[in-house]
């Protein structure tokens, strides 16, 4: 029963609603994802897609909720609602963004920071882990509850799989790396941080065919792990890979249809015309 | 919010009673000098040295250019305090309260972990010590300054005050009269010291001057690293710390000369650091500067040889209250000298970095190259930095790189990096840890252990 119950997650997104600069980009969305599933979220550019992954983790910049009248905005993970907490909170509840053009943080390496959230998503609530910074020490150190070396084995075993070039871990995360390494790298990350629920938020662009291959597998196997997983894109370029059991269609700040995997293809074929007249 | 005094966070901030053999009256006059030399059984040269530099001091401005000094109350100053009556070389017979301040700073442990000898001062004075048989053996001599001066006159007579002149500046002329402790070194001919050297020391009373005075010897073609780590207690009034180290490098020998100073933030430490490298000789100074009210501090390398090669590796962390003004000189005045200036420095909490550098190639220094790169990380819209380089370049066959930056932790950097689970804290942290990580790599183990976390400590608080 346990395990059971660990497996089949559920995330329950209800009335979301959010602004910048006073300006309301998203008009109550509300979506269900249970572990193991794909959803799909669509939309033409602007329709508010990064906005919902941003606010999902709590990014500053957006007042959330303004707007009573759309009801009591909830994000709740297992039953447990994560919209008044901060963003480490909620990314240690489970939940994982990849982020569509992550910033470069110079000095803070690949390898320190999955070292450092393995450790805070795993042992304690990271506050715990200071000395794992410190290279020194970290040599030394358990990484939530694993032995170093087997983190590290880990780590680079996930990093072949997506045919990652491993001299990146020891750079400064995203400094100087290329469209394709990024995205590679924000998988790499869901995989070894195991979240309850992933948010891609525009993996595929800018990848040629075999970064997205690599990418794709990446998004299977996590599904397969009972990852339940929410990928944004304009195009449905990624879905040919990984299929959806849901695609959502976002317009202006309102999901305005859902449908199966059918609805990705047609979309394909005649845009987003029918959903934005 | 937090208004606690700045000293109060300082968590080496403990405070001992104090218990002397000696204590000179407050403030310098030619009597203090008399009895701090006679109180040492010195030698007429070094006392009248002394007097000399007296004289000099009083007649010398404080400098116009960097920190603001006129704060010290030089008068309210004790220039010599010696604790115990003689110095040990027995961890045990060290007296129970000043075993009990290194016990805290974790002396012991240290000591254990030590590979070389340890040097540690206690009030102006070295008391603690013990030498490796190794060292003698190889004829290394690793003393406090005034053993150094007692066994080896000629020596210290040779070398002191060559490098750093009595009239070199204020503080240099301070130190010269009333100077105590400190180390020196002496490297025989082809001779590597495998292991660093160290030296730990504190200071304990209120009022008082420290002025180490330290002299390295490094004969041709021999090898010694030196390391020096400072923590400080608290102080009821501010305090002055004024060193003058003075280093030798000889034809083909290398030093390496690294410390960590973190004095409690009512300190000024103004230091004078210089080494003369003569041909295909290397000096390397990595410098990190934490603590102190303010720090004055440009380790230089005069190259004098052929192919003489020098760098300076500085940190300076400043918080609230705190103004580091820091960086490093090189003097090019022979043909192919490199050198090479790196230093990065963070504020924070309203504190200050200054980086103050001089790179200057004299008329014939042809082919010489130099490197100056500085980094400034300021965390919050209080806190600032500054940036002074001077280059003098009287050559024309030269090459000269200067870069510099300033970054601030952005928004969407500590976004990505809580969305991955870690704290804004921490986020920080890592952040700051990363940007001094060239640095800290150069560090013994204990001492870039020690880095990071008293880089956290400092950080403690300052995040808005």
């Amino acid at each position: 029963m346990k395990q059971k119950s660990s497996k089949m997650s559920t995330l329950v997104i209800s009335h979301l609603v959010a602004s910048i600069e006073e300006k309301e980009i998203l008009h109550g969305v509300s979506l269900t994802v249970r572990g193991g599933e794909v959803h799909a979220i669509m939309g033409p550019n602007g329709s508010g897609k990064s906005t919902l992954a941003s606010v999902l983790l709590g990014h500053p910049a957006y007042a959330v909720n303004r707007n009573q009248k759309a009801g009591n905005t909830k994000i709740i993970l297992d039953g447990k609602n994560l919209f008044s907490l901060p963003t480490e909170k909620r990314a240690l509840a489970g939940l994982f963004l990849a982020f569509q053009s992550p910033i470069a943080i110079q000095g803070v390496t690949v390898m320190n920071l999955l070292r450092t959230s393995y450790q805070a998503r795993f042992h304690g609530d990271g506050s715990q882990a200071p000395s794992v910074q410190n290279p020194v020490l970290a040599r030394r150190t358990l990484v939530g509850g694993l032995p170093i070396a087997d983190f590290m084995a880990l780590v680079g075993d996930y990093a072949r799989r997506l045919n990652l070039d491993e001299s990146l871990l020891r750079r400064g995360i995203h400094d100087g790396f290329s469209g394709g390494e990024k995205k590679k790298i924000e998988m790499l990350q869901a995989l070894v941080l195991r979240p309850k629920f992933a948010v891609f938020d525009e993996i595929d662009t800018g990848l040629d065919v075999d970064a997205l291959k690599a990418v794709s597998m990446g998004i299977s196997l996590l599904r397969k792990s009972g990852v339940g997983i929410i990928i944004i894109t304009h195009y449905q370029r990624i879905l040919k890979y990984v299929k959806p059991d849901y695609v959502h269609i976002l317009v202006s700040g309102n999901v305005v249809k859902t449908g199966s995997a059918a609805l990705a293809k047609k979309i394909e074929d005649s845009g987003y015309k029918e959903f934005t007249g | 919010m937090n208004t606690q005094p700045p000293v109060g966070n300082y968590k080496y901030g403990f405070h001992k009673p104090e218990h002397y053999v000696f204590k000179s009256e407050r403030g310098l006059t030619e009597d203090v000098v008399r009895q701090v030399s006679a109180h040492k059984g010195e030698p007429d040269w070094m006392r009248d040295r002394r007097l000399t530099a007296l004289s000099v001091y009083g007649k010398k401005p404080l400098p116009l250019w960097g920190a603001d000094l006129t704060a010290i109350k030089f008068d309210d100053i004790y220039y010599y305090i010696k604790p115990t009556k003689d110095k040990v070389s027995d961890w045990k017979d060290l007296p129970p309260e000043i075993r009990d301040t290194y016990d805290r700073i974790g002396i012991p442990e240290a000591e254990k972990k030590f590979l070389a000898g340890v040097s540690a001062q206690y009030e102006s004075e070295v008391v603690y010590k013990s030498i490796q048989d190794t060292l003698s053996k190889k004829g290394v001599v690793f003393l406090d300054m005034d053993s150094g001066l007692k066994e080896y006159p000629d020596i210290v007579r040779q070398y002191f005050g060559t490098i750093i002149p009595t009239g070199d500046n204020k503080f240099a002329a301070l130190n010269t009269s009333v100077w105590s402790g400190g180390s020196f070194v002496y490297v025989p001919k082809g001779v590597h010291v495998d292991l660093p050297l160290q030296a730990y020391f504190r200071i304990n009373a209120a009022n008082m001057g420290q002025f180490e005075r330290t002299l390295i010897v490094a004969e041709e073609g021999s090898f010694v690293h030196y390391v020096e780590g400072c923590t400080a207690p608290i102080y009821t009034t501010d305090s002055l710390h004024s060193a003058v180290v003075e280093i030798i490098v000889k034809k083909g020998a290398r030093v390496r000369y690294t410390t960590i100073q973190n004095w409690s933030t009512n300190v000024y430490n103004l230091v004078t650091k210089r080494a003369r490298v003569e041909e295909e000789g290397t000096m390397e100074w990595v410098d990190g500067n934490l603590g102190s009210k303010v720090t004055m501090k440009y380790p230089s390398v005069y190259l004098m040889g052929r192919k003489a090669r020098g760098e300076v590796l500085s940190i300076a962390y400043a918080g609230a209250h705190q103004h580091q003004d820091a960086g490093g000189k090189a003097i090019h005045f022979a043909p192919e000298t490199t050198s090479q200036i790196i230093s990065k420095s963070i504020s924070s909490g309203g504190g200050r970095t200054s980086y103050r550098g001089l790179v200057h190639v004299y008329p014939g220094a042809k082919n010489a190259k130099s490197k100056v790169v500085c980094d400034a990380l300021i965390l919050d819209e209080r806190s600032r930095s500054d940036t002074y380089p001077t280059m003098k370049i009287d050559e024309q066959n030269v090459q000269i790189e200067h870069e510099a930056t300033v970054s601030k932790i952005g928004d969407e950097q500590l976004f990505y990096l809580t969305s991955r689970g870690v704290t804004k804290e921490q986020a920080q942290s890592m952040i700051v840890n990363g940007f001094i990580e060239p640095i800290v790599k150069e560090l013994p183990l204990e001492y870039a252990v020690e880095m990071n976390r008293l880089i956290e400590l400092q950080m403690e608080g300052s995040v808005g």
